[in-house]
């Protein structure tokens, strides 16, 4: 995979293009852009069918290996990759060992291996374990296996053992990846962790450096470790480890950051020259019943909040579509009162429909700000994104605090479903 | 006769030579609905996560909604104001309401059954309600269904007390007529009474005889289908095509097994409806004329094959059994997925019936049909008696 920057805005924005992928030649993947977030491969709620209504060009998809190391025995048995297994060839991939969005308990890492928590509870994988995978799904870019999920407020003896145990994992990663032609087919992105502890970051980075020549990019990790709390970072702190992440590699790398921050911190995050996300914001709302609708349009003052909680009662009779003027299918065909009933009977159409629009309208966030990249309006587009942001502090809604992952009915849904089945 | 009749023509194209199997057109308000057809039950205004695009695709003409759960949520209101629940729905071919009896007696224990109507409580806020054939009719008015059913008095299929049933028969018929006066939209809806008697062939044929004398445009035979034997099951709906109107549908309530779908077209049914493709979906099941796949099997996990490599629909297109395997019960999508494939299967089995149908050929495919199931000629009794009463003859080739 080749990545090309097109154009640079007045900040440290710029446009690119993820070209020359081995797997999907003609695939052409424009940057900033998110990926869409995959469960088993699927992009969630969405069949390939549907997908294909949603979107009609290549997309990059997300993988990460706690919730699809369960399609391993099949990919293999197939062998050819991971994308085409799960009905989504033409799509280009990128696999990681776990969501940064997920819970998941703390610590239980070994010298030598990262725990994977997967449905079925914890797997030790190590780097050679991790590649032997990579080698089995033909992933276009490979995140390498880290220690990552630490806070930035987390103490220096864990920062520094995150550390040290990604530089080991990291090199494990090169090594084999150096060896292998069917590794090469895919880019390896370093990790970069270790954020909460300046020193230690800077250790963490000039190892990346020592590998510069096998990477195509990195990700920065170390920042979360998966509650919701964590995610309460002020965007002054993201911004001063954005800048110093920027100035210590190399600007043709491909820059990504994972987690499901809001839209005032990815663009920020473009601001600083960041071109990857992983897509979990969408998704995440999709899971707690919310629907976005930003205001793109920077010459209009916007005064309505940008997140629709669509479980309210008051969107009832509600007969307008999410978003006036939205071209995605669930707005060209459905209603606010419609959505809230699917949504309140927990009819599995809710999730698709919000999926729908949530991902158009985020995919759409992209497109706008890549477009004022290009008319060098960035951080007036920035502005106005932020602005909105500001005013849903309190929102989601509590009961909605917490909640990640899948949206599987659980067990206490039992009663429901199948009355609705009747 | 004249505003009615608007509302439903049955125009019969083909009959079967030896059975009573036909193939008909049935225009309704919404579509024209080619019969035999099967109706997948969208119970509150959706079909397990799919849309009604893909619906369409799947060739879905006409989808089951069901009043009790629809009066409740989103409520009339929300229908009158939205305009029914075609639009709501964004569903523009032909809907068919139930009446509710049937889900309230079903899942409320509390349910009390007089004269007047079916008295429960609601789960909802735990109200007292009253549901009479006027309610009924006025909802599913409400709702917006080119057919809409009457209100019945419901009693179990496997129910013994010949007085109850007796009752509960006769009380159907006097329902019917309550329904047909409150009918407010003859020429938009049409009203099916159901065929009642449970096992009983004399209340059977009582009540088909008092129904065939209603200003109707078709007919429901109800009350089977809940546990009783095969071998009982099919000598009522045999005894219901007999004496309805053969110009008019039948619609057998509560049916879709593929070999029972197969038996009672031949018996002259031409509508079906049942919650089983789409729920066995959801527990990973995939329907195949042999009978169903449970795809959560570990002999799945390296099957590269489609679920059915005849099957034209778009999961068998894509995916394998191998990766349907790993997400079954784990991804909504895999729920999807097989919904899709299923209805695909039930829609796919109605269309080479009605093809068969057309081409004089009906008997021959009941034979391959029925000795692909049961390769050993092992067929069981109701199947060989059901068909021989038709005039197709199982055991010959
Ligand atoms: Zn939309
Ligand atoms: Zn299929």
């Amino acid at each position: 995979m080749r990545f090309s920057i097109k154009q640079t805005g007045c900040g440290g924005e710029r446009i690119g293009y993820l070209t020359g992928f081995i797997r999907s030649p003609g695939a052409e993947i424009e940057t900033p852009t998110a990926a869409l977030f995959t469960q088993g491969g699927s992009v969630v709620n969405l069949t390939a069918e549907v997908l294909s209504k949603v979107f009609s060009n290549t997309k990059l998809l997300w993988l990460p290996l706690s919730n699809s190391i369960n399609l391993e025995t099949g990919v293999k048995a197939q062998n050819d990759g991971v994308a085409k297994f799960a009905g989504l060839q033409g799509h280009v991939t990128c696999a990681t060992l776990h969501s940064l969005s997920e819970d998941t308990p703390s610590g239980h890492f070994e010298l030598d291996r990262a725990p994977l928590w997967t449905k079925n509870g914890k797997r030790m994988v190590s780097a050679d374990r991790y590649m032997d995978v990579m080698e089995i799904f033909k992933p276009d870019i490979i995140l390498a296996i880290a220690d990552g999920r630490t806070s930035l407020n987390e103490g220096s003896k864990r920062i520094s053992k995150a550390v040290c145990r990604s530089n080991s994992m990291l090199k494990t990663c090169v090594n084999r990846y150096m060896s292998s032609k069917e590794l090469q087919k895919s880019s390896l992105i370093g990790v970069v962790v270790g954020a909460g502890n300046p020193k230690k970051c800077d250790e963490s980075l000039r190892n990346i450096l020592t590998h510069v020549d096998n990477l195509t990019g990195i990700s920065l990790q170390g920042i979360l470790d998966g509650p919701e709390e964590s995610r309460d970072i002020d965007s002054e702190t993201l911004k001063k480890l954005f800048e110093k992440v920027g100035e210590a590699l190399p600007k043709d790398f491909v820059y990504i950051l994972e987690g499901n921050w809001n839209p005032s911190i990815i663009l920020t995050a473009v601001e600083h020259g960041w071109d990857l996300f992983d897509g979990s914001y969408p998704l995440k709302l999709t899971n707690t019943g919310v629907a976005m609708k930003l205001n793109f349009d920077v010459t209009k003052e916007n005064d309505t909040l940008y997140l629709l909680d669509m479980v309210d009662e008051r969107y009832k009779a509600d007969l307008k579509p999410i978003l006036e003027g939205c071209e995605c299918l669930a707005c060209k065909k459905h209603t606010r009162a419609y959505i809230r009933h699917l949504l309140n009977t927990r009819e599995m159409l809710a999730s698709v429909l919000l999926s729908i629009h949530n991902l158009h309208h985020f995919d759409q966030m992209f497109y706008h700000a890549r477009q004022h990249i290009a008319s060098n309006t960035f951080a007036v587009f920035k502005q106005h994104i932020t602005k909105q942001c500001e005013m849903v502090k309190d929102f989601p809604p509590n009961r909605y605090k917490g909640s990640n992952g899948t949206n599987i009915p659980t067990e206490n849904q039992a009663p429901n479903i199948k009355r609705r089945n009747l | 006769m004249v505003n009615t009749s608007k509302a439903l023509t049955f125009t019969v194209q083909s009959e079967c030579k030896h059975s009573r199997a036909r193939v008909a057109i049935m225009k309704l308000p919404h579509y024209d609905v080619q019969t035999p057809v099967f109706m997948p039950v969208g119970t509150q205004g959706t079909m397990k996560g799919l849309l009604t695009d893909q619906l369409e695709n799947l060739n879905c003409e006409i989808i089951l909604g069901n009043t009790y759960h629809l009066g409740n949520r989103p409520g009339v209101d929300v229908l009158k104001k939205v305009g029914g629940l075609h639009k709501f729905m964004g569903w523009n071919r032909a809907l068919l309401t139930d009446s509710g009896g049937f889900q309230m007696v079903s899942l409320l224990k509390l349910a009390e059954i007089t004269e007047e109507g079916v008295k429960f409580r609601s789960p909802y806020d735990d109200s007292e309600i009253m549901l009479t054939p006027e309610k009924s009719i006025e909802i599913q008015n409400c709702i917006g269904a080119d057919i809409v059913m009457q209100l019945d008095d419901v009693v179990q299929t496997t129910f013994q007390d010949y007085d109850r049933i007796k009752e509960a028969t006769e009380r159907t018929s006097r329902w019917l007529d309550r329904c047909l006066k409150a009918h407010k939209r003859p020429s938009e809806q049409n009203i099916f009474p159901i065929v009642q008697g449970l096992l009983n062939p004399e209340l059977r044929r009582k009540s088909a005889e008092e129904h065939i004398t209603k200003d109707v445009n078709g007919f429901a035979i109800g009350g089977l289908s809940g546990g009783e034997a095969k071998d009982d099951f099919w000598p009522m709906v045999s005894l219901g095509t007999e004496i309805l109107d053969k110009s008019k549908p039948r619609y057998l309530m509560g049916v879709g097994l593929a070999i029972d779908l197969l038996v009672c077209v031949a018996l002259g049914v031409d509508m079906f409806d049942c919650v089983f493709p789409t729920r066995t979906a959801r527990f990973g099941c995939a329907l195949v004329n042999k009978g169903q796949l449970n795809l959560k099997q570990k002999q799945f996990e390296s099957d590269l094959n489609p679920i059915d490599s005849d099957c034209e629909c778009t999961t068998c297109a894509n995916y394998t059994r191998a990766y349907l395997h790993c997400i079954v019960s784990v991804e909504t999508v895999a729920c999807h997925l097989i919904s899709v494939h299923n209805i695909a299967f039930q829609m796919r089995l109605m269309r080479t019936m009605r093809e068969n149908i057309k081409q004089g050929t009906f008997p021959k495919f009941v034979k391959k049909f029925v000795n692909e199931i049961h390769p050993d000629k092992n067929f069981p009794t109701w199947i060989n008696n059901s068909l021989l009463s038709v005039g197709i003859n199982i055991l010959e080739d």
